[in-house]
């Protein structure tokens, strides 16, 4: 029995110490947005927030996250600034990578408030776009993190 | 089935029609006299109304990223004129009366086209006739626009029209074939910006795609992946080790009369985790085929003797007089080219569920091309077709991996085995060890001058694994003596060049065939034609001291055959030289440019001749000699696409499809080695990350053309151009794609 | 944790050299009724508890999943397991008859209540130095604890190595018992600093290197050591990272968990921060004064800035060529979350060209870290790492490892990659 929370509600799951957090998320939660494409940590769909902080599930052991705050895609509630700026830019193809892309760029606009090309190479390189959306990526990329900068300056 | 009460002579049935040109009525729902509020005026089986306005447009091609909902819901939207925030999409389950269900070849909206605005202008004749009347004027002084009819000085809306009775009008396959569609400068909705209808879900996980379907009681299953494709027999399964995995519940030695997945066991668990590991623990004695005694050089080999031999092979293009122009040339070119294999690597592994419930077995998965595989699962599960029903999800890409929907089979098969549903995924080393990758090929191009450096005739001679022989030998071309090739796996060596008498040879590679599942990968043959064309042009024109620009233009001359016509190929090959020339131009052709950099230039023609989509590529590359590394930093592409329907869905598939290119050039391509792929996950293969995104320059040529595929165009053009900077910059030339840094290397050290 | 040094210490208890009986023996204490809870006044089992968390007593006295302070963690020796007693005051299984001064003379002289030697594993060696004070504290808070009946599981030690008193021979050579003596020319809090560190969190039992006979080496206090796959960094200036822990680091690290120039704490390191939240800041800040002033920090200080930028300026390169396998795999799996833009980087994102784990002469710190991962108590609190263990092949794991030393540092390439993975690798299957 592993607990913690996801998107603000306790869980309480009853799953192996080693299953991997992802399925944990998709299979036991029944939270299907953060999706599955490589299981080791190459791809970068799986990402969700564990304290905050992008975090690659399907290579995630349960056990690791006891007690943890999780937020999946789902949780940003379709209000993040990112969600805008890649409903704008038409960001997803087939839209597969995008919950992870947007998870990981949440983490880089944080980090990295004025982000630079630079920045987002080394940051997103681990999400795959198979679609290869990568422009688009960027510029919503840009967007975003300009409009939190307007907020953050506006307060 | 309450509202058709009062209209005896009309059966809902009735209105239903198979395909584009068939009968369609208007006037059976919707009438005073429906207690049923919600009843929908459904004129055909493409759209409804409701009568509140809403139209729901159905769409039967598969939406795997290209928006294709959007584009066909904005062409019938469009001409039946209602207000866009109005129209919703349903992306349908099989059923016959959709015709034949394939989303590939780019053909989406060119196919759709005309279809989707006749019966959206019927539509629209029909509600105009019928509000006309309840508004007391003549249909003529009317006019729809925003989901309503407008007399002088009086309007009703769609909805009323449809509460108050609906239309009823009937329009004969040949009045609706005559229906004028709307001359461009009237458009409302297609060629103007929108969003796309699929996005909202892409962008707050709410959006499901096959691998998120689920069934009350459902069994997670992982395939355990045999050592060959074909042949593979099981002799025996120990799964001994796999029962101390909690939620292990069996393995299951798949019986496939369609023999689509031989010698596949099937493992199953209650949950995935525990299917992955349980797969991993289950030990499987096979007998293999023989392709585990072949890799990838065998092919090629293999490729190179069909070649060599003078016979065999389908004569696609065989025109007078090619031997007699080589013999009298004045000089010969001849160049081999090769490609190497290429995974799809779609991001969503391929997965089915499947289950039988109140008589019928429901699929449910992703499949670009649902009419093949219905009567292979109806095989595999010995019912008849119609007791089989696919249920529709968005694809987390496709690029062709689903037009093979093999594994529906499997997932079938389990499901009836174990009498309970089976969700089967493929882990992301089962889907590229089997994956329908792009067979290798090999080429030889040859080229003839006369004495005035003249173009007198060419040969194309290709060899590589052909994906209809496997799957779908009925929709093969035949030539003119009868011979059936696959014209996917040879499209693009018929060119729009003007090179006198042309020779183009298709060859079936068996030893592909037999050793793996050769699929179709985004644009497929064009996919290698195009690089053995362009790149051998290019040679061509340094042979000739002409800059390959201006030798391009001069051999599309649109003379002949390579005039084009109606109805997508109007112009010909004049368009082509027209997107090359823009091109050329906007990428600043002929500049001089820093030391090992230099620019290369390739042109194609989209899917097919029948449908072609004009593209140039420039690309701008540099070359690190130290490190054999190809960097490029800059594309220039210009595409003629006819009518852009949906703009910047058109763009997103060029910018996606160029990258596509990029990728398959420098960054993926594995190796078939002993019956297997020698990549099987992310962390060997490479597709193009982020930071390997170069400047894109993108220009769509405004035309009023018929509207043509923008899906794989954008792939095939990139390689070649690259290659050619390469030249450009290093002197070196490079025939066997991927380029890879050894290669260049080598090729630096041997000047 | 802590396993091998119990390796060379059994052993030695076979030095026991005849005559030495009379010396190793110490009379059994006589056992007491549990005193109640109400006899200790709460402050002092306050007071307890925090030095209970400062020594992390649970750490060692609690099995994975069990009730704490019970005993029953396995440590592995080639002579058999070994397993930690129980120290709740049950009576029969675990400390509840024990007196005061029994008590005592465990912590401070290595002897059980029925006068047999503890062997050193046990750290009377440190704990010697605690102050009566704080061993009456300590007694108050582990006799005021839930007793939980956990019969101690015997430890597969064979004879001669389990004769306790031969345990003596070893005392005899090595043991220097009593009290921590402050140094009166430094100041209190370095003072505090050293008594928490010789004494009660007993640092050196990790960082110092041993002798054959499995003693720590007093003339390499905190020199630094390999224990059971994990490397003990020195906490001297010979401590191999990039910028010297000042005070400020390691007060971070020490408090939090984590570090912007040093990384987290993880594997063994851990509950050794779990353990210490329980003291004060000032101890906590006593610590970093003693450890900045061995680490001969204040000396450096002027150059941490150059000493970040030039190890940053490996990251802030773009990752190498495109081309390069081993930068994509690198870039791919690892920069999204190590990947710093300046010179300043964020604690959030261990910056690994500053990381000592890529720094030291032994990958295993890396190499453990890779597989595991690092969970969500574990380091920054509420944040993890994934485990890469049933991801990467082993091949991957040394690309990663291998590029991480030729692009972050200027030191020699890992000669022992491979060997050293498949070591850990085994560790990590045999954990699960
Ligand atoms: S599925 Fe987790 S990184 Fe690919
Ligand atoms: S949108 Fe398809 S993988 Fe990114």
């Amino acid at each position: 029995m592993t607990s913690f929370h996801i998107n603000g509600r306790l869980v309480i799951v009853d799953a192996e110490d080693d299953a991997p957090l992802l399925w944990v998320i998709r299979d036991a939660i029944g939270l299907t947005g953060t999706k599955f494409g490589c299981g080791i940590g190459m791809c970068g769909a799986c990402t969700v927030h564990v304290g905050g902080r992008p975090t690659r599930s399907c290579v995630t052991p349960l056990v690791s996250v006891a007690g943890a705050e999780i937020t999946t895609i789902e949780g940003l509630e379709g209000k993040h600034p990112l969600q805008t700026a890649w409903a704008d830019h038409q960001v997803p193809q087939c839209g597969y990578c995008q919950s992870g892309q947007i998870m990981q760029a949440a983490s880089l606009i944080r980090d990295f408030p004025a982000p630079t090309d630079e920045d987002i190479d080394a940051v997103m390189a681990g999400n795959l776009c198979r679609c290869m959306a990568y422009v688009r990526i960027r510029n919503a990329i840009k967007q975003a993190a300009a409009q939190a900068r307007k907020v953050a300056a506006d307060e | 089935m309450s509202k058709l009460k009062g209209q005896p002579t009309l059966s809902r049935r009735a209105f239903l029609i198979g395909s584009a040109g068939t009968a369609i009525a208007f006037g059976f729902a919707g009438t005073e006299a429906t207690a049923d509020e919600s009843s929908p005026f459904e004129p055909t089986i493409w759209y409804s109304i409701d009568r509140s306005g809403i139209v729901t447009i159905n769409i039967t091609r598969a939406e795997m990223g290209q928006h294709v909902g959007t584009a066909l819901a904005r062409i019938l939207a469009d001409e039946l004129e209602v207000d866009w925030s109005n129209v919703r999409i349903l992306a349908v389950d099989t059923d016959p009366k959709w015709g034949v269900m394939i989303t590939g070849g780019s053909r989406s909206v060119s196919d759709g086209f005309p279809l989707y605005s006749r019966v959206g202008a019927a539509g629209r004749i029909a509600l105009i006739e019928a509000g006309a009347k309840l508004l007391g004027a003549s249909p003529s002084n009317c006019l729809a626009r925003q989901g309503a009819v407008f007399a002088a000085n009086q309007s009703i809306s769609y909805g009323e029209i449809i509460r108050r009775g609906g239309p009823a009008r009937k329009f004969t396959p040949d009045e609706l074939a005559e229906l004028p569609i709307k001359e461009a400068s009237e458009r409302r909705l297609v060629g103007k910006k929108a969003d796309a209808l699929d996005i909202p879900a892409k962008i707050n996980g709410t959006a499901r795609y096959g691998i998120d379907a689920s069934a009350p009681d459902m069994v997670y299953a992982r395939p355990k992946i045999p050592p060959t494709r074909n042949d593979s027999v099981v002799r025996s399964v120990d799964d001994s080790a796999a029962k101390r995995i909690k939620g292990y519940l069996t393995s299951l030695v798949l019986e496939d009369p369609s023999n689509t997945v031989p010698g596949w066991v099937v493992v199953c668990a209650t949950s995935y985790p525990a299917a992955i590991r349980a797969a991993d623990l289950v030990k499987v004695d096979w007998t293999t085929g023989s392709a585990t005694e072949v890799s990838e050089q065998d092919i090629l080999d293999y490729g190179a003797k069909q070649i060599a031999a003078s016979s065999g092979g389908a004569l696609v293009v065989d025109d007078p007089g090619v031997d007699s122009a080589f013999q009298a040339a004045r000089s010969v070119l001849e160049r081999t080219y090769t490609t190497g294999s290429v995974l799809h690597a779609q991001l969503e592994p391929v997965n089915a569920l499947a289950f039988e419930k109140d008589g019928r077995f429901e699929i449910h998965t992703g499949s670009q091309w649902q009419s093949l595989i219905l009567p292979v699962l109806a095989k595999a599960l010995q019912l008849p077709q119609e007791r089989i029903i696919m249920r529709t999800y968005p694809m987390g890409g496709g690029f062709g991996r689903r037009l093979d929907s093999d594994y529906a089979v499997p997932a079938a098969l389990a499901a009836k085995a174990i009498g309970k549903p089976v969700k089967l995924v493929l882990t992301r080393p089962d889907d590229m060890r089997f994956d329908t990758f792009r067979s290798p090929s090999i080429q030889t191009l040859r080229l003839a001058f006369d004495a005035r450096g003249k173009v007198t005739a060419m040969e194309h001679h290709a060899s590589a694994g052909w994906p209809s022989a496997i799957v779908a030998p009925a929709i093969m071309h035949k030539t003119r003596d009868g011979t059936p090739y696959d014209q996917d796996a040879i499209d693009g060596a018929d060119h729009w060049y003007s090179v006198g008498a042309q020779r183009v040879r298709a060859l079936s590679n068996t030893l592909a065939n037999t050793s793996f599942r050769p699929g179709y990968l985004r644009s497929v043959g064009p996919g290698w034609t195009n690089w053995a064309v362009e790149t051998f042009m290019d040679e061509a024109a340094r042979m000739a001291q002409v800059d390959p620009v201006i030798f391009r233009v001069g051999l599309l001359d649109g003379a002949g055959r390579n005039a084009g016509g109606a109805p997508n190929a109007i112009g010909g090959a004049k368009r082509q030289a027209a997107v090359l020339k823009r091109a050329a131009e906007k990428a600043g052709w002929g500049a001089v440019m820093p030391k090992d950099t230099g620019l290369g230039v390739a042109t194609t023609f989209g899917q097919d001749r029948a449908m072609p989509t004009w593209v140039a590529c420039v690309a701008r590359v540099h070359v690190d000699r130290p490190t054999g590394a190809v960097t490029v930093e800059k594309l220039t592409i210009v595409v003629d696409a006819g009518t852009i329907v949906h703009p910047d869905g058109a763009l997103a598939q060029v910018e996606g499809g160029a990258l596509w290119g990029l990728s398959i050039a420098l960054h993926e391509g594995t190796e078939f080695v002993k019956g297997q792929v020698k990549d099987t996950n992310f962390d060997s293969y490479t597709p193009l990350r982020i930071g390997d995104v170069p400047a894109i320059d993108i220009e769509i040529i405004d035309s009023t053309e018929a509207p043509v595929g923008l899906g794989e165009p954008g792939t095939t053009v990139v390689a070649p151009a690259i290659g050619n900077a390469v030249f450009a910059a290093t002197g070196i030339r490079l025939r066997r794609l991927p380029i890879r840094p050894a290669d260049v290397l080598a090729a630096l050290r041997a000047r | 944790m802590f396993k091998k040094l119990l390796v060379a210490t059994v052993a030695v208890g076979c030095l026991g050299v005849a005559g030495f009986g009379t010396l190793a023996w110490q009379p059994a204490m006589a056992p007491i009724a549990p005193p109640a809870t109400a006899s200790f006044a709460p402050e002092l089992v306050a007071k307890g508890e925090a030095l209970a968390g400062g020594g992390y007593c649970a750490a060692c006295h609690t099995r994975k999943g069990g009730e704490r302070f019970a005993g029953g963690y396995a440590m592995e020796t080639p002579f058999g397991a070994i397993f930690s007693t129980n120290i709740t005051p049950d009576p029969e299984t675990g400390i509840g008859n024990w007196s005061e001064a029994a008590f005592a003379r465990a912590m401070q002289k290595g002897v059980s209540r029925d006068g047999s030697h503890l062997l050193p594993v046990f750290s009377y060696d440190h704990f010697t130095k605690l102050s009566d004070d704080d061993v009456r504290a300590l007694y108050a808070y582990f006799m005021t604890r839930t007793p939980v009946h956990a019969t101690r599981r015997p430890n597969g030690i064979p004879f001669p190595f389990n004769i306790r008193y031969l345990q003596a021979g070893w005392k005899l050579l090595f043991f220097r018992p009593g009290r921590f003596e402050p140094d009166v020319t430094r100041s209190a809090e370095w003072n505090r600093g050293a008594y928490l560190a010789q004494g009660l969190s007993h640092c050196g039992a990790c960082h110092t290197p041993r002798n054959l006979l499995g003693a720590e080496k007093f003339g390499n206090a905190y020199g630094g050591a390999v224990i059971d796959n994990w490397v003990a960094p020195p906490l001297t200036a010979g401590n191999a990272a990039p910028t010297p822990w000042t005070h400020d680091e390691l007060y971070d690290y020490l408090r939090t968990g984590a570090s912007k120039l040093h990384g987290t704490a993880a594997g063994p390191m851990f509950p050794v921060v779990q353990g210490l939240r329980a003291l004060p800041d000032s101890d906590i800040r006593a610590l970093a004064t003693y450890f900045a002033e061995l680490d001969k920090a204040a000396e450096r200080l002027p150059y941490v800035s150059g000493a970040v930028s030039l190890a940053m300026s490996s990251t802030l390169a773009k990752e190498g060529a495109p081309i390069d396998p081993d930068a994509r795999l690198y870039i791919t799996a690892c920069a999204s979350c190590h990947y710093n833009a300046t010179n300043a980087p964020l604690a959030t994102r261990p910056d690994l060209s500053l990381n000592s784990a890529v720094h030291l002469a032994d990958p295993s710190n890396l190499i453990q870290v890779i597989l595991r991962g690092i969970g969500t108590e574990e380091g920054m609190p509420g944040v993890v790492m994934p485990a890469f263990g049933d991801a990467l092949s082993d091949s991957d794991v040394a690309r990663i490892a291998a590029y991480l030393r030729r692009t972050r540092t200027d030191l020699p390439p890992w000669p022992d990659l491979a060997v050293k993975i498949a070591a850990i690798r085994r560790q990590y299957e045999a954990a699960k």
